[in-house]
């Protein structure tokens, strides 16, 4: 480099001013990634001082369960899935705000999951807590809670999230699937008749993300190859897994979910993906779940 | 052998942070998306680490990841608009650089002229892994590079060919 005016613009290049949050991004990004399909409940590694805690048991009542509550028919399916305990916290610059979901019904798998589910909130809660003992500054956000995707007579497909802003933020999302008249959880596994179902899947997938990315000229972006939009050399997708995310819709439609990271970069958030029956109808068990 | 190679990632990315940043910046313009790109790279970075045959080229393979997030995000965003090398070429001093200064001259380059610039002077990298990590001819590289420098009417001692 050998001009003054070259000089000039490298310096204020290098001025550009770098954000407080930096570091904190940086060492959360650079935490090994958990093993495939294991994933965890996030984990954060963050600042600050003790806490007001809003700790409610029972079923509370702010405007999104009371949204959720007026979904459900009164008079009508049995198993329902109400808020049962709720965490809250505010202090300075950090904001918890955990719902922990419970099922009603009086099977072994509903009491499993009830039981899953309390636990799940509260180390999810004690996590946060200790992250921001450790935080020295910053803002972060923990938001977690659930969505009824479907209820009819038959099934109830929800999903529970948790959403970790720090600066930006990150989403994971688990859906869960019951037979309310059985009080049964549905698996993916339980739908087919074999494991030839993953295979469909995962290459229906592939083909209508790869659609999605050239319909879009590449602004949707997914981690599948076959095009320009995506450099193959940083990793495709392989296929799905027997313990991939689903839900069922109320039309009794087969829809895989994808978390963040998991399918596509960052920005694409969650990715959902509805799978044709006619595709599946060769390996489904029945018609009874998926139509 | 992964471990160690896992190891050698996060000293980098740990060290490197700072430019990093500065070379998403340099793209996004803006603090948020600048650290989203960050973000987005390192996680494919994880994801693509085992691809990595030579430690050597670290440097080089993770500016590649990131000047394809940064530019991902730009097309998402619609805040892009690439042009052919032709016409890239014809670009006159006339065209809108008359009364600006250096710096705004420099932003208001097509950004496949920029970032040659960032790439080559501001990152220090050779003209030679400037056109890998954006996958362009040597020939290509060099031209956008003159030209870039022209527009700025920069005139260098030693030229790059």
């Amino acid at each position: 480099m050998n001009d003054d005016k070259l000089k000039k613009l490298h310096a204020q290049y290098k001025d550009v001013p770098i954000p407080e949050e930096l570091e904190t991004i940086i060492e959360k990004n650079l935490q090994r990634p958990l093993k495939k399909r294991k994933r965890k409940l996030p984990i954060f590694s963050i600042s600050a001082a003790a806490a007001v805690v809003l700790f409610t048991v029972g079923l509370n009542t702010n405007p999104a369960m009371a949204k959720s509550l007026a979904d459900v028919p009164v008079i009508g399916p049995v198993v329902q899935v109400l808020t049962f305990t709720k965490y809250e916290m505010v202090k300075d610059e950090y904001t918890a705000e955990i719902q922990v979901p419970q099922i009603s019904g009086s099977s072994a798998d509903i009491e499993a999951l009830n039981e899953k589910y309390a636990e799940e909130g509260k180390t999810l809660y004690e996590q946060f807590k200790a992250d921001i003992e450790e935080m020295e500054a910053g803002n972060m956000a923990v938001n977690s809670g659930y969505v009824i995707e479907t209820d009819t007579d038959e099934l109830l497909s929800f999903g529970r999230y948790v959403e970790v802003t720090v600066v930006s933020s990150s989403t994971v999302m688990k859906y869960t699937t019951i037979d309310k008249k059985a009080e049964t959880v549905i698996t993916l596994p339980s739908l087919f008749k074999d494991d030839r179902y993953l295979d469909i899947i995962s290459r229906y997938i592939e083909d209508e993300l790869r659609n999605r990315m050239i319909e879009t000229e590449g602004s949707d972006m997914y981690w599948i190859g076959g095009t320009e939009y995506h450099d193959e050399s940083f990793g495709v997708f392989e296929g799905i897994s027997p313990d991939q995310n689903f839900y069922i819709t109320e039309e009794g439609k087969l829809v895989m979910s994808f978390d963040v990271y998991e399918i596509a970069p960052g920005f694409m958030g969650l990715v959902t993906v509805e799978i044709p029956t006619e595709l599946l109808q060769d390996v489904l068990v029945s018609n009874k779940y998926i139509k | 052998m992964m471990e160690e190679l896992e190891d050698a990632f996060i000293t980098f990315i740990r060290t490197q942070q700072k430019s990093l940043y500065r070379l998403a910046y340099s793209y996004t313009k803006n603090e948020q998306d600048a650290l989203d790109v960050v973000q987005d790279s390192i996680q494919k970075g994880w994801l693509a680490l085992k691809k990595l045959t030579n430690r050597e080229q670290m440097k080089s393979w993770f500016y590649t990841i990131l000047v394809h997030t940064a530019i991902d995000l730009l097309r998402k965003q619609k805040r892009i608009e690439l042009i052919g090398d032709e016409s890239l070429l014809q670009l006159s001093e006339q065209d809108t650089y008359q009364n600006l200064d250096l710096q705004q001259a420099l932003h208001h380059l097509p950004l496949q002229l920029r970032e040659v610039v960032v790439l080559r002077y501001f990152e220090d990298l050779k003209i030679e892994d400037v056109a890998h990590i954006l996958a362009i001819p040597l020939s290509t590289a060099k031209s956008r590079l003159y030209k870039a420098l022209k527009l700025l009417k920069i005139e260098l001692e030693t030229e790059e060919n």
